[in-house]
């Protein structure tokens, strides 16, 4: 499936506290239509693990009738880029959407920001 | 305590109109703000004072020790990178530039991921802008392309656009046509009189395909590209042609696709094919608040407008080498002053990996994501809340941005030229 990033109202109003369970929530978020959901047998509320050359994340679904199918949508931050590759063809700007993705569905839990953030090496404050 | 005709200090609109409630040194409301903007002023998450990460967790530090020790670790790096600067004013971004100069850095900001590929396109075939004004006063044709209004800039529309009348459109919701490009369906596609549903990648094909219509060539063009039909693509092209006065507005669905700075230099010639008919204009929808003045802070001070690298002695650009993406995903830098930006939550997971293998300052009021990898942070006042200084719009109209309050803390500024002080002094305050 292809991979869109970009912005949403609650994404912005939880931006400048980004430790916030809202900003978590928002950005963990992932747009898949509806037949999309039906094809890999989940529904609104469960999980996908999104995975692009050996990086993966975890996300929960939300159905969206304005979202193409074959395509998923998620919230700019730490979630989806996790999967986002650096390269940026010599333009400086990385590919921030149109990134081809493997999608399957998944129980595990979703990462909280910090935890991501650790395993990059960082550390919670 | 009402402030009156406060300048919002969140996206690139900077609406000048908001009435901000302040008592007992907090904003207690907003009126007029949109929902982005009122959370900006009501969030009071602050870090308390400066931080330093510790073997086994954080310490309080006095502010001056926080203060010398960044210039330590910025003088001691060979290849620091000065990365953020859009969540500041143009006092901060110019006291930013000088120290990348004085310690042989390269300063970039959070344009390189946002509207860097326009400026690209706009230095390929230049920028046929206007100010926000000329589009609410005069324009009967709004195009917003790869972009969302209502989610990134709600308050456009009713201040420039749809909801707003102007001085030759007297009935704005009744009389102004908008466009909207996108590849899915949004709140803004929703109040589009067309909606241009493409193909995810189609941009360049689709932009072309209505330059030639709008060039007579309409002929060439196949019945359908990039999912839109030639009959939509025809009905969109007159009505471009016929509009009195055209604004053609675009966001990150051009500049973050593959083709990158081409798919805004089609977007340009689009807008120059239009205006041998008529008037039309072309604005990129900048996103943070002064995103732009560090473009035009730059520009007047080095040349250039983002990605400079003083390593040379001398400013050096070349987007794609001296950016912060780049630079981060090669290990090149080791050092990073993060300001007013929070790159641990916008960059590629490859680039965030190097900030954890040096050191990191950062400089900003609230722990965010890069604070996870910061070995100092400096809480700052907040640009626009309890610092004042100059941004610019997303026209590059410069505006005064009020101080509302005062919580005693030091602005950017003040601390980056202290920081340049001690350099020059030679170490110790």
């Amino acid at each position: 499936m292809m991979l869109n990033t970009g912005r949403t109202i609650p994404q912005g109003n939880s931006v400048e506290y980004k430790p916030s369970p809202e900003y978590g929530a928002e950005t963990s978020r992932a747009f898949l239509a509806p037949l999309d959901l039906m094809d890999l047998g989940i529904e609104s509320g469960e999980r996908i693990r999104v995975t692009h050359r050996g990086r993966s994340v975890v996300l929960t679904v939300s159905a969206s009738d304005g979202i193409p199918p074959g395509t998923l949508f998620v919230p700019y931050g730490a979630h989806a880029n996790h999967v986002v590759p650096a390269a940026t063809h010599g333009t400086g700007m990385p590919d921030f959407k149109n990134i081809m993705v493997e999608v399957e569905p998944t129980r595990d839990p979703v990462r909280s920001v910090w935890e991501l953030m650790e395993d990059l090496g960082g550390r919670r404050l | 305590m009402i402030v009156k005709d406060v300048i919002c200090p969140f996206c690139a609109c900077l609406c000048d109109d908001l009435d901000v409630h302040v008592e007992d040194g907090r904003v207690t409301g907003v009126d007029n703000a949109c929902d982005l903007g009122s959370h900006k002023f009501m969030t009071d998450h602050r870090l308390e004072g400066p931080i330093r990460r510790t073997a086994s967790g954080w310490q309080e530090i006095p502010l001056e020790e926080a203060i010398r020790e960044t210039a330590e670790l910025l003088e001691a790096a060979e290849r620091p990178l000065l990365y953020g600067w859009s969540g500041t004013c143009g006092e901060a971004q110019s006291a930013g530039v000088h120290l990348a100069e004085r310690v042989g850095g390269v300063i970039d900001a959070t344009t390189s991921v946002c509207h860097g590929p326009s400026i690209l396109a706009i230095q390929e075939v230049g920028h046929p802008g206007c100010t926000l004004g000329q589009v609410k006063n005069r324009a009967d044709v709004v195009v917003y392309w790869g972009c969302n209004p209502q989610h990134a800039h709600p308050r456009h529309l009713s201040r420039y656009t749809t909801y707003a009348d102007g001085f030759f459109v007297h009935n704005a919701f009744k009389e102004r046509k908008v466009i909207v490009a996108d590849i899915r369906g949004t709140d803004s596609t929703n109040l589009a009189d067309e909606f241009i549903r493409l193909q995810p990648g189609g941009d360049y094909a689709v932009l072309g395909a209505l330059r030639a219509m709008v060039r007579g060539k309409g002929s060439v063009v196949p019945p359908e590209v990039a999912g839109v039909s030639r009959e939509q693509l025809q009905r969109i092209a007159d009505l471009c042609k016929k509009a009195k006065y055209g604004a053609f507005f675009f966001g990150m669905g051009l500049t973050q696709t593959a083709g990158k700075y081409k798919n805004i230099r089609n977007a340009i010639e689009l807008v120059d094919e239009l205006s041998r008919h008529t008037k039309w204009t072309l604005t990129p929808m900048r996103g943070h608040f002064n995103v732009y003045g560090f473009n035009e802070v730059c520009t007047w001070m080095t040349g250039y407008p983002y990605a400079v690298d003083f390593a040379r002695g001398l400013a050096f650009y070349n987007p794609g080498e001296t950016t912060a993406v780049d630079i981060l995903a090669r290990r090149e830098c080791d050092m990073c002053l993060v300001v007013a930006s929070d790159p641990a939550a916008h960059f590629p997971a490859e680039a965030v990996e190097h900030l954890a293998s040096i050191p990191v300052v950062q400089l900003d009021p609230f722990p965010n994501l890069t604070t996870a990898f910061a070995r100092i942070q400096i809480p700052v006042a907040v640009s626009g809340i309890d610092a004042e200084g100059t941004a610019y719009r997303m026209d590059g109209v410069p505006l005064r941005m009020r101080k509302v309050l005062d919580r005693g803390c030091p602005d950017d500024a003040s601390i980056l030229r202290e920081i340049t002080r001690i350099i020059n002094d030679g170490g110790g305050p």
